[in-house]
């Protein structure tokens, strides 16, 4: 093993130290509650990174598939019995499949008429889970969703969800991992930075915009599915636009195109939504302050690569 | 052995006939050279053998198999690869990785061995790398390996997109005025390059503009002229063909 590559394995081995014992240090459910939003927006910004970042398609109908998961699992456990595990796969690939069914008429149309569709498809999401009462519950939404099990670990208290959290974002973060360093995350790549060329590189464009939207949006299915048994309901004023607006600027603050970046932007972005919640309709205004600071003395974000820079 | 044939290829844009009903082959193992004036075809015809544009008549037979409508990736897998005429390498990427890229298609991996099987998935990158650096110390870029490829002086980039072309093994080689924009230097390392290249067995098809870099590399030659093939020969005869002179005549200096 070079020297490199050991410090790298070292690092990990602290970070997953480091993260295990997060809950010991903090003992207020209150920041427990903070650091598991977190988690969930670190999934979602996972998934949309891949699809934005690496992919260059700027789609803002990523909280439109965290709604699929949401709703999936919140459907399944009330109504039909299942249990979490199942529920939280079926949410995932449940987003997959509307990833794919969204991604392929969408293939080949310009990158604002993509953005504008994936607006659309969004906005139809929620107004279907607002309108359709007998399966949605409408504006209501959907309550009393069991407390979750994982074979023989009860779900319950904000520890319970942070470790379950966990695992989740070290499972997308060694899956999206494994797709970026692969031929896979190369095409991507290579399709953000010139299409035309991309296709001459023996890349099949349309598909694999097909399959980077929706590898990306099924974690955005695991992060609803998260959701439903964290809060134990869900409502539609979950998954709105603001969601994905939110979801993008977390992106674009942290560093597009690299693995870890999005996660300061998480951070930042998360810390900032709950310090100011007092200032109410003033918040919104901060978030964009902080937002038009970074892009104008860091444009390529945080940490992101240098393919933003300019 | 005729390597890619084309069949009366035609390509209009509007009243514009850009590609009139060309019919060329390429033999195995040459380098063909096709030149001819700004707007003669040149550039429409490549796209036309690559799949970029799909010809309104006319067939293109690679190896004797119809490709006149595969779309553009499956032609790189089939093995025609090609540079651009205005450089359009990936600028803020690696060398090594725009390298790989090219290679994408020889890299087997499947989704499935990806996450699954992801040791011999890794064995497999590692074999693509060191084959990526192989290409690279082709061109003397082996040392520039981890520089973002905006950072190569322009000769260079050139290079490296021939390189990234060649990384998918290809058995034909199209070059889209490969000289544009490069000193006499540049020319000289690049003629030289390119005789490497057919010394490894690639069939090569040069488009250009300049006619002192044609007349050295190519050893055959197709003229074109508002869309039509106007004149073939080896180079000596293209040279002292009084018509190809008064085609170019007053845009050429150095016939």
């Amino acid at each position: 093993m070079k020297s490199g590559e050991k410090v790298n394995v070292l690092l990990h081995i602290a970070g997953i130290i480091g993260l295990a014992v997060v809950p010991l240090v903090i003992e207020n459910a209150y920041y427990m509650g903070i650091v598991n939003l977190i988690l969930i927006y670190t999934i979602l910004c996972m998934g949309l990174n891949l699809i934005l970042g690496y992919t260059g398609l700027l789609s803002l109908g990523h909280a439109a598939f965290y709604g699929i998961g949401g709703y999936a699992t919140a459907i399944l456990m009330t109504r039909y019995g299942f249990s979490f595990l199942p529920s939280l796969i079926i949410s995932g690939l449940l987003a997959l499949i509307f990833g794919m069914l969204l991604g392929i008429p969408t293939r080949k149309v310009r990158g604002d008429y993509f953005c504008l569709l994936t607006i659309a498809f969004g906005e139809i999401f929620r107004l279907v889970a607002q309108a359709w009462i007998p399966f949605t519950g409408g504006a209501m939404g959907i309550v009393g969703i069991p407390i979750p099990k994982l074979f023989a670990w009860t779900i319950r208290s904000e520890t319970d969800f942070y470790y379950l959290g966990l695992i989740l974002v070290g499972f997308t973060y060694l899956s999206v991992a494994l797709l970026t360093l692969s031929r896979f995350g190369r095409a991507f790549v290579a399709i953000r930075e010139d299409e035309l060329a991309a296709s001459v590189m023996g890349i099949n464009t349309p598909a694999y915009k097909i399959l980077a939207f929706s590898i990306g949006s099924f974690y955005a299915g695991l992060a609803g599915s998260y959701l439903a048994v964290y809060q134990t309901t869900i409502t539609p004023s979950s998954f709105r636009l603001d969601e994905s607006c939110l979801m993008i600027i977390m992106v674009i603050v942290g560093g597009m195109g690299s693995l870890l970046a999005p996660i300061s932007g998480v951070i930042i972005m998360t810390l900032a939504t709950e310090a100011f919640r007092s200032l109410a309709d003033y918040r919104m205004l901060i978030i964009g302050v902080i937002m038009v600071t970074v892009l104008l003395f860091r444009p390529q974000g945080l940490f992101g690569t240098a393919a933003f820079k300019d | 052995m005729v390597l890619l044939e084309t069949r009366q290829l035609l390509k209009h844009f509007g009243g514009i006939m850009a590609v009139n009903e060309i019919s060329l082959s390429i033999g195995k193992g040459e380098i063909l050279g096709m030149i001819g004036p700004n707007g003669s075809g040149k550039s429409t015809f490549v796209n036309l053998l690559t799949g970029i544009y799909t010809p309104d008549k006319g067939r293109t037979l690679f190896k004797n198999r119809d490709i006149t409508t595969l779309p553009v990736h499956r032609i790189t897998e089939i093995g025609i690869a090609r540079t651009f005429q205005n450089l359009r390498i990936f600028q803020n990427i690696s060398v090594l990785t725009n390298i790989l890229i090219g290679r994408h298609s020889q890299i087997k991996n499947s989704l499935w061995d990806v996450y699954l099987r992801p040791l011999s998935a890794w064995k497999r990158e590692k074999a693509a790398r060191e084959k990526a650096m192989e290409f690279l110390e082709l061109a003397h870029l082996a040392d520039r390996a981890n520089e973002l490829a905006k950072n190569l002086p322009y000769g260079e980039q050139r290079l490296l997109e021939i390189c990234r072309a060649l990384a998918s093994e290809p058995e034909l080689l199209l070059l889209d005025e490969p000289c544009a924009g490069m000193n006499p230097v540049e020319m000289d390392t690049l003629a030289e390059f390119i005789q490497r290249i057919k010394a490894a067995g690639t069939t090569v098809f040069i488009i250009e503009h300049n006619m002192r870099f044609i007349m050295s590399v190519a050893e055959r030659i197709i003229v074109l002229n508002m869309g039509k093939k106007f004149k073939e020969g080896s180079p000596l005869e293209i040279q002292s063909d009084s018509g190809v002179q008064s085609i170019y005549l007053g845009e050429e200096e150095d016939i």
